[in-house]
């Protein structure tokens, strides 16, 4: 069975649609792309997926579940994870508080208000450990808000990964960073979904065609080809999609 | 340790007080010191922690001080029987019934829903506190008497020191427990939803349970500051749940700086002395208590706070120096000036043909004394405009350094 399944989604805003009747099914451990033309509905697909929008029709179904009526905090416990186009994080809080905060629910913690955060030495290692993983150790106390754009997208990608989600949504984790920096956003991103199921948007061809197992393009809110990267680069209705362009990897 | 130090001062402060400061006016003004603290800081955890702007925090303060007082006439009628030491609880308790219930709906969201609604509650309970006389007494409010029930310790609270403290210890307790809230996963997230509430919901918190567990807290605390309210005054009135009550807090914790836990009680101090003392010179201390707000918004966003928090990296530098002539330059032509305003502010609102100022016999109906005031103020703002930006030089000459380590925000 797959771990995440789209059934006939459909998401309207008023008289327009965005998402038409997309299925989908995303196997466990697999790296996944999700491409098109802008306004095409991939923001849109997550945020359907994520809990963020209700579906206007169709269901979706994570580990055969339907999660597609539950709200965006209890699919998240499920496991289910997402990063942010715009990075979204907490900008008041040091950079290690952000990531503390997004390990306390899949640690047990809860609502608790009888626990020391101090004392919890797991949790505390747990934070450590994650913050070296993304490179920001050295800047754990500074205000998350004042990092550096790339490092605050690192950080986005650490609050995401903390929940040790087994799938991970990523919406354009790269986008307006320098080409070496996505160089090691890209590094980065393959280090810590190791082992996890990862969808990710992405408008860079490259990155797209390096990281992915199977790619969906998606066009006018409706899905036109969902396969293995080879296939994607020689089916002619991408290519027309794409103005007559050939996805240039 | 550092903060176990910081804990241990902070209670023999609270116990030495009374014995170097001890006329009856100082005992009082103590104790509403104690009140304004867990009330202003209880407020914090909406606002400052919380990122909730509520316009109705008096009616926790105000439900929990009725409940207390009418526990207390239980007591003196024996229907129930407990010691006094306990009636903040009862405050306390009921405080966070009121909250429990009005946040159950209230919390959905932050921001202007949220402020609306509490300034709703709030005008209804103080209204509905005028026609439900029975529970709330009308105008005239209910009142008690703290001196019955079982003696604690042989104490039965008919003086007023006995009172403080008991002020103090309730008060003490409280902002301990205030202060280990903010150190536990429900408190820290409540920063967290005040930051970003939609990325908290993403990390698998609903950000309206997050809300509702502080709006709780915040209305306990406020209960305890009410039942201390109405140990110490032994009545209360619908001017203890009003919406000027609510507004005092707002107060309190927005000049103390709402972004440092110690921020409300430096507000909360600071407001109880511009209350209980200006008021005693001034009929018009309100208006400069207005001034200092506005002053405070537009130029100090974190509070007398964080004004002094901004001195940290000049001190760690040891350039406290550097600053001091500055300051001191500055320091006389502006208060020259202020005085010249207040002389002014005062002198038009005063009744008598001769109006007594520092000293000074100044006559309100003649020019010369307006002309002498005017020309005195005038000339203090001349000068500060010369030295105030001696002091901005000297301020980033005391607060650079090559390649200074990036500081620490002050914030919780």
């Amino acid at each position: 069975m797959s771990l995440l399944q789209l059934h006939n989604v459909c998401k309207s805003f008023g008289p327009t649609q965005i998402i038409r009747d997309v299925s989908l099914n995303i196997e466990q451990g697999e790296k996944h792309a999700i491409i098109g033309p802008n306004g095409a509905g991939k923001s849109t697909l997550f945020h359907l997926i994520s809990g963020r929008y209700k579906v206007s029709a169709g269901e979706i179904l994570f580990k055969g579940a339907p999660i597609h009526n539950l709200e965006p905090f209890e699919i998240t416990r499920r496991g289910l994870a997402r990063s942010f186009q715009v990075t979204n994080i907490f900008p008041l809080l040091s950079v290690f508080e952000n990531v503390r905060c997004a390990l306390l629910w899949s640690m047990g913690y809860q609502y608790s208000f009888w626990h020391l955060l101090s004392r919890q030495t797991a949790l505390n290692d747990r934070a450590e450990a994650l913050l070296e993983e993304i490179g920001l150790f050295e800047r754990r106390n500074i205000p998350a808000g004042e990092l550096a754009y790339a490092e605050q997208r690192a950080l986005e990608l650490g609050i995401t990964i903390a929940s040790g989600a087994e799938m991970i949504l990523l919406d354009e984790p790269v986008a307006g960073m320098s080409h070496s920096e996505a160089k090691n956003a890209v590094a980065l991103i393959r280090k810590v979904t190791e082992g996890r199921t990862l969808v990710m948007v992405e408008h860079d061809m490259n990155i797209v065609f390096d990281v992915a197992d199977r790619i969906t393009v998606l066009v006018y809110g409706e899905v036109i080809a969902s396969d293995v990267p080879e296939k994607i680069r020689g089916n002619p209705r991408v290519q027309e999609a794409y103005l007559g362009e050939t996805p240039h990897a | 340790m550092g903060r176990l130090a910081i804990w241990i001062v902070f209670a023999v402060v609270l116990l030495v007080l009374p014995q170097i400061f001890d006329s009856v006016l100082s005992l009082s003004i103590f104790t509403q010191m104690t009140i304004a603290i867990v009330f202003a800081l209880s407020y914090n955890m909406l606002l400052g922690q919380g990122g909730m702007l509520s316009f109705g925090h008096a009616v926790y303060f105000g439900l929990g001080g009725f409940l207390a007082v009418h526990a207390m006439m239980m007591i003196e009628f024996e229907t129930i029987s407990f010691s006094i030491t306990l009636i903040p609880l009862v405050g306390g308790v009921f405080g966070l019934l009121a909250a429990l219930f009005i946040g159950s709906f209230s919390t959905h969201k932050a921001g202007t829903v949220f402020a609306m609604i509490s300034l709703g509650i709030g005008e209804l309970v103080a209204a509905s506190s005028l026609i439900l006389v029975s529970f709330f007494g009308g105008e005239a409010g209910v009142s008690g008497d703290r001196t019955y029930g079982p003696p604690f310790f042989g104490i039965d609270f008919a003086q007023d020191d006995h009172v403080y403290y008991l002020a103090a210890a309730w008060m003490f307790f409280a902002v301990l427990c205030m202060y280990l809230f903010t150190q536990t996963p429900a408190g820290r997230m409540a920063n967290a939803v005040r930051d970003n509430p939609e990325r908290a919901e993403f990390i698998g918190y609903s950000a309206r349970r997050v809300r509702f567990i502080s709006f709780a807290m915040a209305g306990f605390f406020a209960g305890i500051a009410g039942g201390i309210f109405a140990v110490n005054y032994e009545i209360l009135t619908e001017e203890n749940l009003n919406a000027a009550t609510s507004g005092r807090v707002l107060l309190m914790a927005y000049i103390g700086g709402l972004g440092f836990f110690i921020g409300p009680i430096v507000g909360a101090v600071v407001l109880t002395l511009i209350n209980s003392l200006l008021s005693n010179y001034t009929d018009l201390w309100m208006l400069y208590l207005g001034i200092l707000f506005v002053l405070t918004v537009m130029f100090l966003p974190r509070g007398l706070t964080g004004l002094l928090m901004m001195h940290r990296v000049a001190w760690q530098l040891g350039r406290m120096r550097l600053l001091l002539l500055p300051y001191t330059l500055t320091a006389i032509p502006g208060a020259v000036f202020v005085l010249g305003m207040i002389a002014m502010i005062e002198m038009s609102h005063a009744e008598e043909a001769e109006f007594v100022y520092l000293g000074l016999a100044l006559s309100p109906d003649g020019y010369g004394s307006w002309a002498l005031l005017f020309g005195v103020t005038a000339a203090a703002f001349f000068f500060l405009r010369r030295t105030l930006p001696r002091l901005r030089e000297a301020w980033s000459e005391a607060n650079t350094l090559p390649r200074l380590p990036r500081q620490e925000d002050g914030h919780p």
